[in-house]
C-alpha cells in the first residue's frame, strides 16, 4: 500500500502508512474517536459551529467557501430531518487526494462526519461517491459497519445519545455530480443536473429537506481542530486559508503523489523541492494549481503561494490542489484540447452557453491545434469562452472557460505559431 | 386575475424599461409580465424553456435582464419581482447577452428552414431575426443526429433541430403526468428520447409540437400538410366534448387543416386534448351530408334542392297539425348545436304550440384535465334552452303520440339511446338537419346539410356555464345551412315568426 501513503505527511495523513490505522480498533488504539464523543458530550452545537468559524476551516473541495458559516445556515428548529452529505464524487481531473484519505484514513473521516452531524442536528449523512471508486467504496463501507457495530454509529452515538447513519451511496459516473446540487439530484435517483439556486441545499437540499454537502477532506480537519484547538489550526497555513492541505502532485515531475502541506506554501516548492522537479532534467513550462479547471500558470509565476487569495491575484485558485505539472515539450493547444475536451464530454447539457459552448471551444482548438486555424479563430475562442462566464446555473461553465482564457492570455503565441505554421510546431508531445 | 371584491394581494412596483407596473408579490419577472398581458406585447423579453403552465427551467438562458443593484445579468423566469426593482430589458448590455445566446443556440441548430415545417412559426427564427447577428462565424460541422424519429404514434421528433429547452418533457411530466419523455446523453449530445418500448402515448400527446419552440417536434398529422403563411388562424372552439376548448382554426384552400390551442385560461389554460383536436377532420369529411333529399315516392331518398327540402319540411308540419293539431310535432335538439340553432327550435316549437321535445347526450370517459364525459359542445347551452332528457319523447313516439320529428344530429340513433333508426320508422315524418351521414337517414323523409360550429360561428355555453362566441373560419365545400336558418325559413313557410337567437350573440364573452 506504500504508493498511496502521500510523500509528506501532516496532521491528516500522519498515520496513513499504517495498515492497522484504516480498523476501527487500530483507529481507537490512537485516540480514534474520543475528539467526537469529548465534544458530543462537553459542547453545544452552537459552541461547534463557533469554534468551527473560529477556526476559519475552508472547504476543501474546489470552492473554498468557509466550512463554518455553510454549517450555521441550517435552520435549527428542529422540523423534520436535515442531511449532511460527504461530497465524495472526486472526479477533478489532477484530483486524488479523497482517495487517500477515503482509503487510508476512513474512520478518521467519520470521526470528522459526526461533529459537524452533531451540530447540525443531522441524523442521516449520506456518502456520496464516485461509482469508479470501488476500492474507497468496500474500505468505507467496512468502516461504516464496523463503527455501526460498536456504537460508533447508530442510535447512541459513542454513548452520547445522539442517533446518527452514514449512508454509502455510489454515483453512476459524471463529474457534474461533484457540483453540490448535482450530487443532491443524482443522490435522489434523477440525472445529475444542478439545480437552480435559490433555494440553496441549506434550505432545500436532499430530498426536499434542509441539507449542507461538503468535501471529503473538509470533514476530515474537523477532529483535528477540537482536538488540538482553534489557535494550533490557525499557526499552520495563511492568516486567511489556515490547516495544511493534500496537493495531488501530477505530470511532468520527478515524484508525482500526493503531498500533505501548510495552505500558503509555494507552487515552486511543491514542484522543485517536494515533487522532485520537472522530470529528467527538462525545463518546466506551466503548471495548474488545482485541477484541471483552474487556469493554467506559466512558468514565470510559480512563486505564488498556493492559497486563494494569493492566486486570486495571479489570476487562478487552489481548486482542489491537484496540480498538474507541464515540462517544455508539452504543446499548451494539445493541454487545451484535452480539457476542453473533457468539458465537452461532461457538461450537463442544460444551459445553452455551456452545452454548446464547450463543444464549440473543442472543436475550434482541435481545428487550431491540426493547423487549419486562423487569427480569427483565436478571437472567436476567446469570445465563446468570455460568452459562457457567469451565465449559466452552476459555474461548470466557467470552470470550462477559465482554463481555455488562461491558456489564451499566457500562451498566445503559442496558438498563433500554430496558425502561422499550419501546424503543430510540438508534434512530439502527447497524443490527443 | 382577482375577482372584483376580493382582497387584493399585495402588490409591489417595479420598473421596467422605464415604465412603471404595478405586479402582484410572489410572481417572477416573466410571470408578473404574463400576468399583466405585456409579455411580447410591448415588453419583449424573448425566451425558450419558459411557457406559462409549466414549471421553470432556467436553462435556455435567453430572458436574461439587467436588474440594478445586481452585477450579473439575471434571468427572468427565475427572477422574483420585488418592490423598487429596476430592470433594463433592451440596454446594450442585454442585447449583447441575447445576441450570445443566439449564436450559441444556432452552432449545432441545423440551417434547414427552407425544408422545416416549423418555418413561418419557429422561435429561433423569429428571435435570430430580432436579436442575432447575419454572419455565423462558426466553421465546425454540425452534429449530425437523426431526423426522424417517431416518439409515438402523433409526433415525429428531428434530433438536430431540438434545441433542448425540455419543454415537452416538463409537460408530460407535469400536465398528462406521463412522463414518457426524457433528456438522454450529456451536453451536446443531449437528446429527447422515450424509454424503450414505452412510446409517447397520451391524450395530450400533440401539444408537445405547439409548445415546442423550433421545428423539432411535428405533429405527424400536420407535418408537410401546408406551410403556416398560407393558413389562416381563426378563432374556434373544439367541438369534442362540453369542455369548449379555445382553438385556432387553421384553414388553408378553403379547408380546415388543424386545431391548435388557443390560450384561455378560465376554460383549456394552453392545451387541447388529442382527440378533441383531431376532431377538424369531421369538417372535411366525405361522410358529410353534401346534398338535401326528399323521400320519393318509391321510398328512395332523391336528391333536391335546400329550398325544396324546406318546402316540403313546411309541407309536412302543416299537414300534420292541420290533421291532428300541434302535439303532434316534436323536436330532438343537438348538443352540437348552437345556442343561435335552438333557440330557433325553441321558438317554432313555441310558435307551433308544442310542447314535445327532447335532448340526446352521448356521454363517454372523461379525465381529470380537460375531457369532459358529454361529448357535445354545447349541451349546457342546449340544457338551458329548455331542453331535457329524451326519455319522454321516446315514449311518446312509441306510444303513437307524435306524428312528425325535426331532428338536429343523429345521436339519438347511439347505442345509448334508441341504437338504430327502427322505433322512429312509424312516424308520419322524419325531418333531418344534419352535418353527417347516419343510418338515421334509413327513416328521413326530408334531408336538410347543416354547417358545422366553424362554418356557421356562434355562441356555445360550456359545462360550466361559459357561452364563448366563435365566428365563422370557413365557407363549406357545398350548400349547407345553418340550423337556425333552416328553422326560420319553415317557420316563415308556416307562416309563424320566431327568435332568430341573436340574443346570445349578445350575452357571449
Amino acid at each position: 500500500m506504500g504508493h498511496r501513503v502521500p510523500h509528506v505527511t501532516h496532521y491528516l495523513t500522519e498515520h496513513f502508512a499504517d495498515d492497522g490505522y484504516t480498523t476501527l480498533s487500530g483507529f481507537r488504539a490512537r485516540g480514534g474517536y474520543e475528539t467526537a464523543r469529548r465534544v458530543l458530550v462537553e459542547q453545544s452545537p452552537d459552541d461547534v459551529i463557533g469554534t468551527l468559524k473560529r477556526a476559519g476551516l475552508k472547504g476543501r473541495g474546489g470552492a473554498g467557501f468557509d466550512a463554518g458559516t455553510k454549517w450555521s445556515f441550517m435552520p435549527r428548529d428542529g422540523a423534520g430531518p436535515s442531511y449532511l452529505v460527504c461530497n465524495a464524487d472526486e472526479s477533478e481531473p489532477g484530483s486524488f487526494k479523497d482517495r487517500v484519505l477515503m482509503e487510508r484514513g476512513p474512520h478518521q473521516l467519520i470521526e470528522g462526519i459526526l461533529i459537524p452531524a452533531f451540530a447540525t442536528g443531522a441524523a442521516t449523512t449520506f456518502l456520496y461517491i464516485r461509482g469508479e471508486y470501488a476500492e474507497p467504496a468496500r474500505i468505507l463501507q467496512r468502516a461504516i459497519d464496523d463503527a455501526t457495530a460498536a456504537g460508533v454509529l447508530g442510535s447512541n452515538v459513542l454513548g452520547t445519545g445522539f442517533a446518527h447513519q452514514i449512508v454509502l451511496v455510489r454515483g453512476a459516473g459524471a463529474y457534474i455530480c461533484g457540483e453540490e446540487t448535482g450530487l443532491l439530484e443524482s443522490l435522489e435517483g434523477k440525472k445529475g443536473q444542478p439545480r437552480r439556486k435559490p433555494p440553496f441545499p441549506a434550505e432545500r437540499g436532499a430530498f426536499g429537506r434542509p441539507t449542507t454537502v461538503n468535501n471529503v477532506e473538509t470533514f476530515c480537519h474537523v477532529p483535528h481542530i477540537f482536538a488540538r484547538g482553534v489557535d494550533w489550526f490557525r499557526s499552520i497555513g495563511t492568516e486567511e486559508s489556515p490547516g495544511t492541505t493534500l496537493f495531488g502532485v501530477s505530470g511532468h515531475v520527478e515524484r508525482p503523489g500526493l503531498y500533505e502541506l501548510p495552505l500558503g506554501t509555494r507552487l515552486d516548492e511543491i514542484i522543485f523541492e517536494h515533487a522532485g522537479g520537472v522530470r529528467a532534467g527538462r525545463k518546466l513550462k506551466a503548471a495548474i494549481p488545482g485541477g484541471v479547471s483552474m487556469p493554467v500558470l506559466p512558468a514565470g509565476h510559480l512563486d505564488v503561494p498556493m492559497a486563494n487569495e494569493f492566486l486570486r491575484e495571479h489570476g487562478s485558485s487552489l481548486g482542489t490542489g491537484g496540480v498538474i505539472v507541464m515540462d517544455e515539450t508539452t504543446c499548451m493547444v494539445r493541454v487545451g484540447c484535452v480539457i476542453s475536451e473533457f468539458f465537452r464530454d461532461e457538461s450537463c447539457g442544460q444551459c445553452t452557453q455551456c452545452r454548446e459552448g464547450t463543444g464549440w471551444m473543442h472543436k475550434l482548438l482541435l481545428r487550431i491545434e491540426r493547423g487549419s486555424g486562423t487569427e480569427a479563430d483565436l478571437d472567436v475562442l476567446e469570445d465563446v469562452a468570455g460568452k459562457m462566464e457567469g451565465a449559466t446555473i452552476c459555474a461548470f461553465a466557467d470552470a470550462a472557460a477559465w482554463p481555455v482564457q488562461a491558456l489564451l492570455r499566457h500562451f498566445r503565441s503559442e496558438f498563433q505559431g500554430h496558425v502561422h505554421a499550419q501546424k503543430c510546431p510540438l508534434p512530439e508531445s502527447f497524443e490527443i | 386575475m382577482s375577482a372584483p371584491g376580493k382582497l387584493r394581494d399585495l402588490m409591489l412596483r417595479i420598473t421596467i424599461d422605464g415604465t412603471r407596473y404595478e405586479v402582484e408579490e410572489g410572481l417572477t419577472l416573466l410571470q408578473a409580465l404574463d400576468e399583466l398581458g405585456v409579455l411580447m406585447k410591448g415588453v419583449d423579453i424573448p425566451h425558450y424553456c419558459w411557457h406559462p403552465k409549466l414549471s421553470v427551467d432556467g436553462s435556455c438562458r435567453m430572458c436574461q435582464v439587467e436588474v440594478e443593484g445586481i452585477p450579473k445579468l439575471q434571468i427572468a423566469c427565475d427572477t422574483p419581482v420585488r418592490e423598487g426593482m429596476v430592470v433594463h430589458t433592451r440596454n446594450e448590455r442585454v442585447l449583447k447577452a441575447r445576441a450570445g445566446v443566439m449564436e450559441l443556440m444556432l452552432v449545432n441548430h441545423p440551417l434547414d428552414c427552407p425544408i422545416c415545417d416549423q418555418a413561418g412559426e419557429c422561435k429561433l427564427q423569429d428571435y435570430a431575426f430580432e436579436y442575432g447577428q447575419m454572419h455565423t462565424r462558426t466553421r465546425e460541422p454540425r452534429r449530425a443526429l437523426k431526423k426522424r424519429v417517431d416518439l409515438g404514434a402523433t409526433i415525429v421528433f428531428d434530433q438536430e433541430r431540438c434545441i433542448l429547452c425540455r419543454r415537452c418533457v416538463r409537460f408530460c411530466r407535469e400536465i398528462p403526468g406521463t412522463s414518457e419523455l426524457a433528456i438522454t446523453q450529456r451536453g451536446d449530445r443531449s437528446t429527447v428520447e422515450t424509454f424503450p418500448g414505452k412510446p409517447l402515448e397520451n391524450d395530450y400527446s400533440m401539444n408537445v409540437a405547439d409548445i415546442c419552440p423550433v421545428g423539432a417536434l411535428t405533429t405527424r398529422d400536420f407535418r408537410f400538410k401546408v406551410r403556416v403563411w398560407f393558413l389562416e388562424e381563426v378563432p374556434g372552439i373544439c367541438t369534442g366534448c362540453s369542455r369548449g376548448c379555445n382553438v385556432h382554426v387553421g384553414v388553408a384552400d378553403d379547408q380546415v387543416r388543424r386545431y391548435t390551442p388557443r390560450r384561455n385560461d378560465d376554460v383549456n389554460d394552453t392545451w387541447l386534448c388529442d382527440s378533441g383536436r383531431m376532431t377538424y377532420q369531421e369538417i372535411g369529411a366525405p361522410d358529410r351530408i353534401r346534398e338535401a333529399a326528399l323521400r320519393g315516392d318509391s321510398g328512395e331518398l332523391i336528391g333536391a334542392t335546400i329550398d325544396q327540402a324546406i318546402d316540403r319540411a313546411a309541407r309536412l308540419v302543416r299537414e300534420a297539425v292541420e290533421k291532428e293539431g300541434p302535439g303532434v310535432v316534436a323536436a330532438l335538439a343537438s348538443g352540437h348545436a348552437t345556442n343561435e340553432d335552438l333557440a330557433a327550435l325553441r321558438g317554432l316549437l313555441a310558435a307551433l304550440g308544442s310542447e314535445t321535445h327532447g335532448l340526446p347526450i352521448v356521454t363517454g370517459a372523461g379525465d381529470a384535465l380537460l375531457v369532459r364525459p358529454e361529448k357535445a359542445a354545447n349541451a349546457e347551452g342546449a340544457r338551458a334552452a329548455g331542453f331535457g332528457e329524451p326519455g319522454l319523447l321516446l315514449d311518446k313516439i312509441r306510444g303513437g303520440g307524435v306524428r312528425v320529428l325535426i331532428v338536429l344530429g343523429h345521436d339519438i340513433i347511439h347505442e345509448q339511446f334508441l341504437g338504430s333508426p327502427e322505433p322512429l320508422a312509424a312516424l308520419d315524418a322524419v325531418i333531418l338537419l344534419d352535418t353527417h351521414r347516419s343510418r338515421l337517414e334509413q327513416v328521413a323523409d326530408v334531408v336538410i346539410p347543416a354547417r358545422h360550429l366553424a362554418e356557421k360561428g356562434g355562441t356555445v355555453t360550456n359545462f360550466e356555464g361559459r357561452i364563448q362566441a366563435v365566428p365563422a373560419a370557413l365557407e363549406p365545400a357545398f350548400e349547407a345551412v345553418a340550423e337556425a336558418h333552416v328553422l326560420a325559413r319553415i317557420a316563415s313557410a308556416l307562416d309563424l315568426s320566431i327568435d332568430d337567437g341573436s340574443e346570445h350573440e349578445r350575452e357571449a364573452d
